[in-house]
């Protein structure tokens, strides 16, 4: 079958539709420089332990990829980079992990089982960044050299607004599309 | 490749009214016609359609890194110097894209052609997604279509999926933008909005217009929240140059589209591509305009219009069909390759392309060869193929 199995709306479609409340669990997450910050921070050698081996091990997969040693370091800054091998005698370069995530479901304030960890990388301008989700996880997405960084946005989220309207002037847009 | 006339269903208005659907009728016009589909075998959508979809969208991501390392494919395409940068940091760090559509003139004989690429504000996509979607259930249930017909059309499940998939990588809050009197567009927002909503992603949505700036040159929404992220349907290259503008290299929104798609939006990916793989049997020979007369066969397109607006079209036989609009600056040129009639009507092929996945297509005729903002939607089904010629 080459169409949706199903298509549906939720807020769109005015027909009545029962949203069931799901239990909002919160979640944990944290980014942590050694294993000993994790533990400080969580209480949770094991966990913190399994983490950052998952981390490093996935650093090599998801690093963001140079051709040279110069390439790489102009992003992640001097002696912060490694010669890799894909296993199939490519050699590149990558940033080398400054730091890992750890994130845990909690429920009534204790973790629960299982963890998902990536590691992070810091950037010649002190960021840090970690592999976009689904990073060459094949599905929607072809998988391919290179992989998305995200930021690690870690700047205060409010601000006070002095103008507003700044874009919109172009108008509206049947003129969009074709 | 058929166009078979069919009766509308007799309820599809209200049916539109119930999902949201409200600018079927623009201006008076109808804008969604259901009197009549077209008719594709598996083959065709299948070799014809999807598989040159995927591998023009890949050679139009490896076109991305050669831009991105080159000033004078940057100049070429008229990107904004002060974006260039930005544009190529986006890229290099592989920003997510959610969508783009492969437009092609196509009739059911030879390859399908490439007309452009609308990767950075492609609509028309609740009405193939959704709304396509339940007329092919509709009318398989009245028994309109052949039994078992189907339809290439897993847009909404691979929307859902992508925007799953990406979720982690959206800086939150996310919101949905649009022009905030385009009823058009507001529904296409609503409709992305309802998809990330069904992948988990909590969003809202939020006039483009409502957008504000910060002291600190960061750009906020209505509660003064800083946008973490934005899907604006809205054109990359207009937002460069209204008076905000200037402040997005450094104001750290992320965008989806993300900034390196104004380099697959632009027609100048056009030559390029076929500077990269001439002949290919999929793209029309084309180059950039060097404003001189329009040779016989070529048509002249800028850089940035849309919806067919200032295209100028030199026919075979001399004759000449051009459209205005507001757009100017640099164009291309590319080899005219008229769409087939069928009654009368010329369609347009939009394949659509989530993600990095082919996943359906979107039909839109005109009554004249350049398809504008007056043409139709269509739906389509894949019909079994009859079985050629019996031997008595």
């Amino acid at each position: 079958m080459k169409r949706s199995k199903t298509a549906a709306l939720l807020l769109m479609s005015t027909a009545p539709l029962l949203l069931t409340a799901c239990d909002r669990n919160e979640s944990r997450e944290g980014l942590y420089t050694s294993v000993e910050a994790c533990v400080a921070q969580t209480n949770d050698r094991d966990t913190c332990q399994q983490a950052f081996a998952k981390a490093e091990q996935d650093a090599v997969a998801t690093a963001p990829r140079f051709a040279s040693r110069e390439a790489c370091e102009a992003n992640y800054g001097k002696e912060q980079c490694a010669e890799r091998n894909d296993g199939a005698n490519h050699s590149f370069f990558g940033p080398l992990m400054t730091g890992f995530f750890l994130s845990q479901m909690m429920r009534n304030g204790a973790a629960m089982n299982g963890f998902n960890s990536a590691p992070a990388f810091r950037d010649s301008n002190g960021g840090w960044q970690r592999p976009a989700a689904g990073a060459g996880a094949g599905g929607v997405y072809r998988g391919g050299a290179g992989t998305a960084m995200v930021p690690v946005n870690a700047t205060p989220n409010r601000a006070v607004t002095v103008s507003r309207s700044g874009f919109g002037r172009s108008g509206s847009s049947r003129s969009f599309g074709g | 490749m058929r166009r078979v006339a069919c009766a509308a269903r007799p309820d599809w208005r209200a049916k539109a009214a119930e999902c949201g659907f409200g600018f079927h009728t623009i201006d008076d016009a109808p804008y969604w016609d259901e009197s009549a589909y077209y008719a594709f075998s598996l083959r065709q959508i299948e070799q014809d359609i999807e598989a040159p979809s995927e591998e023009l969208h890949a050679m139009a991501l490896d076109m991305v890194e050669r831009i991105v390392g080159s000033e004078r494919h940057m100049q070429q395409l008229a990107i904004p110097e002060p974006y260039r940068d930005w544009i190529a940091q986006s890229w290099r760090q592989r920003d997510p894209h959610l969508y783009g559509r492969l437009d092609f003139a196509y009739d059911g004989s030879g390859p399908a052609k490439l007309y452009e690429l609308n990767y950075d504000t492609p609509t028309s996509l609740f009405e193939a997604a959704f709304f396509q979607w339940q007329w092919l259930e509709d009318q398989l249930a009245r028994g309109q279509l052949p039994a078992g017909s189907d339809q290439f059309n897993s847009i909404q499940e691979s929307l859902v999926e992508a925007l799953g998939t990406i979720a982690r990588g959206i800086a939150r809050p996310f919101h949905f933008a649009a022009v905030r009197d385009s009823a058009e567009d507001q529904g296409t927002v609503a409709y992305l909005r309802d998809c990330a909503l069904q992948a988990g992603i909590d969003c809202g949505l939020l006039a483009i217009e409502d957008i504000g700036l910060s002291e600190d040159g960061r750009f906020t929404d209505l509660d003064d929240q800083v946008i973490g992220c934005l899907f604006k349907l809205y054109p990359l290259e207009d937002l460069f140059r209204e008076s905000f503008g200037a402040y997005l290299p450094r104001a750290g929104m992320q965008l989806i589209e993300p900034p390196w798609k104004a380099l697959l939006s632009n027609k100048g990916i056009l030559p390029l591509l076929w500077e990269a793989h001439p002949g290919h049997p999929n793209l029309l020979p084309a180059a950039f305009d060097d404003g001189g007369e329009l040779p016989r066969g070529w048509v002249r397109k800028p850089l940035h219009s849309r919806e067919g607006a200032n295209v100028a079209m030199r026919l075979d036989d001399g004759r000449t069909l051009a459209t205005s609009g507001p757009y100017d600056g640099p164009c291309i040129r590319q080899a005219c390759h008229p769409l087939s009639a069928f009654d009368g009507h010329h369609p347009l092929l939009g394949s659509w392309v989530v993600g990095d996945r082919a996943c359906g297509l979107g039909i839109r005729e005109d009554s004249t060869l350049i398809t504008q903002d007056s043409a139709r939607f269509v739906p389509h089904a894949i019909v079994e193929e009859a079985r050629g010629v019996l031997i008595a």
